[in-house]
């Protein structure tokens, strides 16, 4: 097997080792999910560098991280070129693109794009130091999750299930028999339990199909010029021991530009010097695809581990970089001028799932990668868009109208990468108020409309149930007598798991509503004395 | 019933009427057996409680023919483990099956329409695992398969309910004994919600009223009451140990109604409490009178 072919194995692989934990991060009817669902997140190092320098404390597993960081050290950005699942998309749409441009023009694409992603990753951090963590909202993997789990599985998922829900409809024996059969085999193995419905999955989904899109214009074009995760192992493999290099059997026939993944194998502007630059390489940029390597007709390009070999300067200029370190710094109180964190202020339907930190470290931690809505098993975590400030856009919301929180479920904190979200055991989620209920005597039907009710009181999980009901006698418009089962919500016994709300025949607008005053994680949005 | 069931009864009971008291012992020996109305079985193991309910009925071949599809409808309506009397009891569920497959059953389905999440309720309640151990089909509600029905009950003229039911040659209901906010206490009848689908919770409105309409139109063949444990607290889906009383009990019947109101009195009630009891029995789908009634009770 050649090192390339080994290449297109580990990439596939990885692909598919991240599909699959991808289709894992779902309820199977147990309390754990069984599978380390977040194990790329857990790798990621600009997720956590980011978090780390926002939140100014430690989280969970980071010897993935580590790993990753020393294996760039030595190899390069092997995690761009074998392993990043988003890298790999990229590689396949690159796929799409034409090869009809004649080599000359290989040089004259955009050779100074590639500064964007550093100065992104000059901005993210600094807003980082300043404790605005925003790297979620461009890192690869955190991006890749959040498109698939809110737009594009919902797609896919809405395909699939309008195609046979439609054979099934004909009724036509032997197709139907058969496309049923083909169901419910998808049914246990690719597709979700119930169709995804995400606000917001048409924009996050259209920006996900634009970034891959990019490959039509330039393979890899997000790799090579966009993604601050790729800048940040750049950094890290400038001194990298494994090498490219070039004998001097090259004739400069530019044969290795082509395949060229990266933006590694030139610089400077095309002119008389070109032939002389092909055997110029830059690590930062080089994703060691090894496509250099085969097609060189006069077998010159070898991959080696080497000292020697200065690497070729990281010249973003000054000015650029002064420029995104202000506006690193200038993005923290632009974010923060908001009166949402004035204690009364905040929006109150901004309902965070069981376990989330208190709101400001919330945000510090929160990376917006959607595996807790992906995993949400009523569907009810839903992306804010600026219910908690542009600063949390995407973060997780409950909306109970959509999906209560399931009284005895903890995924959400356990496939949460930043601990944004705390892994709770199913007596602290007991303990755990996410707001609370209460009730609309304008639109309740035994208050309001001298109507038998009661669902509320019904489905709420606490024992004894925080939702309790008053015996009345009352007359109605006739002067009979009915008699009447009022509920009334016990403040102190209610958690806020919204399912009163979810199950509420008055639909629309509920008579029974959670807001998230009384949440357990914030000290100050609370009502009850004691 | 089948025709000839009906037949053999209807000649029986016309027999009994025009025959002197004396004689209705050995018209239930021409019968078959010495058949009871209800089977009450109080003992340690819940499957072997459950087998001699249904022997002391005249056993399953009585209810189950050979080749039949058979509808086992459980409570898996909570989020709850066993424990917790929130669902009824997975061994009874696994020896219902088992019964069934016994009598020559060719498929045996298990499912309900649970109000927690479906993969929770399956998983927590220990029923899909128990079930499909036992060799029955266990699936999920299928959405596509609620099918508006012309119910033309008193309240409820028409609703989606499942289809699965409705064309099963069989059904059995196996509901669990616990209190309930507005239907006082969820029965036998009170288990159908779980074969209906659409906005269910409006019903609430006029409970009895619509359990009735519903059990008028799906007849089960037999009622198993699982009363193992039992819950006296913050029913339907109670939550905490304390609420649950272990009777280690079932009750077996095919009067739905008579099963019912036997079911009041492990709650300390009468059978005329519940609004649905009185409702079915007058409008003749069974008996709430447990006086009049043949009552077997055995302890193993």
């Amino acid at each position: 097997m050649t090192m390339k072919n080994l290449r297109r194995f580990s990439q596939t692989l990885f692909l598919l080792l991240f599909l699959w934990l991808f289709l894992q991060t779902e309820s199977k009817g147990a309390n754990e999910l069984g599978y380390p669902v977040k194990i790329f997140l857990d790798a990621d190092p600009l997720i956590w560098l980011t978090t780390i320098l926002a939140s100014r404390s430690f989280y969970g597993v980071f010897a993935l991280a580590i790993t990753t960081i020393v294996a760039t050290a030595l190899l390069g950005r092997v995690f761009c070129g074998w392993i990043c699942p988003l890298g790999t998309l990229h590689h396949l749409a690159g796929k799409l693109k034409k090869r009809t441009i004649p080599n000359k023009q290989v040089f004259l694409r955009s050779q100074n794009l590639y500064r964007i992603k550093y100065l992104l990753l000059t901005f993210l951090i600094v807003a980082a130091l300043f404790g605005v963590q925003l790297a979620g909202l461009f890192d690869p993997l955190a991006l890749l999750i959040r498109s698939l789990s809110l737009a594009v599985y919902p797609i896919f998922s809405y395909t699939l299930r309008s195609f046979f829900d439609g054979v099934y409809t004909w009724d036509i024996k032997f197709i139907t028999v058969g496309s049923e059969f083909i169901y419910g085999f998808l049914k246990k193995t690719l597709l979700p339990f119930s169709q995804p419905l995400f606000f917001q999955g048409i924009f996050i989904g259209l920006i996900f199909f634009l970034i891959l899109a990019l490959n039509l214009r330039e393979k890899r074009f997000w790799c090579k010029y966009l993604c601050p995760l790729g800048a940040l192992l750049g950094l890290l493999s400038r001194y990298a021991l494994l090498k490219r290099s070039v004998s001097e059997d090259c004739d400069g026939c530019g044969v290795c530009l082509r395949g060229c993944q990266g933006v590694a194998c030139f610089s400077g502007s095309p002119g008389g010097a070109i032939l002389d630059k092909v055997k110029e390489w830059k690590s930062a940029e080089c994703l060691v695809c090894l496509n250099c390597d085969d097609p060189c007709p006069k077998n010159a390009v070898s991959f080696g581990f080497s000292r020697k070999q200065a690497p070729a300067a990281l010249d973003l200029g000054k000015r650029r970089v002064l420029s995104s370190v202000l506006a690193g710094m200038a993005a923290v109180p632009l974010l923060r001028i908001t009166p949402l964190a004035k204690v009364g202020a905040a929006e109150p339907t901004l309902i965070r799932p069981p376990g989330a930190l208190a709101e400001e470290m919330f945000l510090k931690r929160c990376v917006k990668c959607g595996e807790c809505m992906k995993v949400c098993i009523t569907g009810g975590l839903q992306p804010t868009f600026i219910e908690a400030g542009l600063e949390g856009i995407w973060s997780p919301v409950l909306v109970p109208r959509i999906g209560y929180c399931e009284y005895r479920c903890t995924l959400c904190g356990q496939v949460c990468p930043t601990g944004a979200i705390r892994k709770l055991n199913l007596e602290e989620k007991a303990a755990t108020k996410i707001g609370l209920a209460m009730i609309d005597k304008g639109r309740c039907l035994p208050f309001a409309h001298n109507m038998s009710c009661i669902v509320c009181e019904e489905v709420c999980p606490t024992s004894p149930k925080a939702i309790w009901f008053e015996e009345v006698r009352l007359r109605d418009r006739y002067g009979r007598e009915v008699l009447l089962k009022q509920p009334h919500v016990d403040l102190s016994l209610c958690v806020g798991c919204g399912i009163c709300e979810t199950k509420c025949p008055v639909l629309g607008r509920p008579a029974i509503t959670v807001t998230n005053l009384g949440e357990s994680r914030s000290k100050d949005n609370q009502l009850l004395l004691s | 019933m089948n025709r000839r069931d009906f037949l053999k009864n209807a000649v029986m009971s016309g027999a009994a009427l025009t025959l002197p008291l004396g004689m209705a012992p050995f018209l239930s020996m021409a019968e078959g057996a010495d058949r009871p109305d209800l089977a009450v079985v109080r003992g340690a193991s819940p499957a072997r409680i459950t087998s001699a309910a249904v022997n002391e009925l005249g056993g399953m071949r009585r209810f189950v023919s050979r080749g039949d599809i058979v509808v086992v409808k459980p409570n898996i309506g909570w989020d709850r483990t066993p424990e917790y009397a929130a669902n009824t009891n997975p061994e009874v569920v696994a020896e219902i099956v088992r019964l069934c497959y016994g009598a020559g059953a060719k498929k045996v389905k298990v499912f309900d329409h649970p109000v927690s999440d479906a993969r929770r309720t399956y998983k927590q309640s220990g029923i899909a695992a128990a079930a499909a151990a036992a060799g029955a089909q266990v699936s999920f509600v299928d959405e596509r398969k609620f099918k508006e029905m012309a119910i033309k009950g008193q309240i409820l003229k028409t609703w989606p309910l499942y289809t699965e039911i409705i064309e099963a040659d069989k059904v059995i209901n196996i509901p669990i004994a616990k209190v309930h906010g507005i239907a006082t206490l969820t029965l036998g009848m009170k288990n159908w919600m779980g074969i209906m689908g659409g906005w269910r919770g409006r019903i609430h409105q006029r409970i009895d009223e619509s359990l009735v309409d519903i059990a008028r139109f799906v007849k089960p063949s037999l009622v198993i009451l699982d009363a193992v444990r039992i819950l006296v607290e913050n029913g339907p889906q109670g939550g905490s140990l304390s609420d649950v009383r272990r009777l280690d009990t079932v009750i077996a019947g095919t009067d739905q109604v008579a099963v019912d109101a036997l079911g009041t009195t492990l709650f300390g009630m009468k059978p005329d409490a519940l609004g649905c009891i009185r409702i079915a029995h007058s409008a003749g789908l069974g008996n709430m009178n447990i006086s009049r009634l043949r009552i077997k009770r055995l302890t193993i």
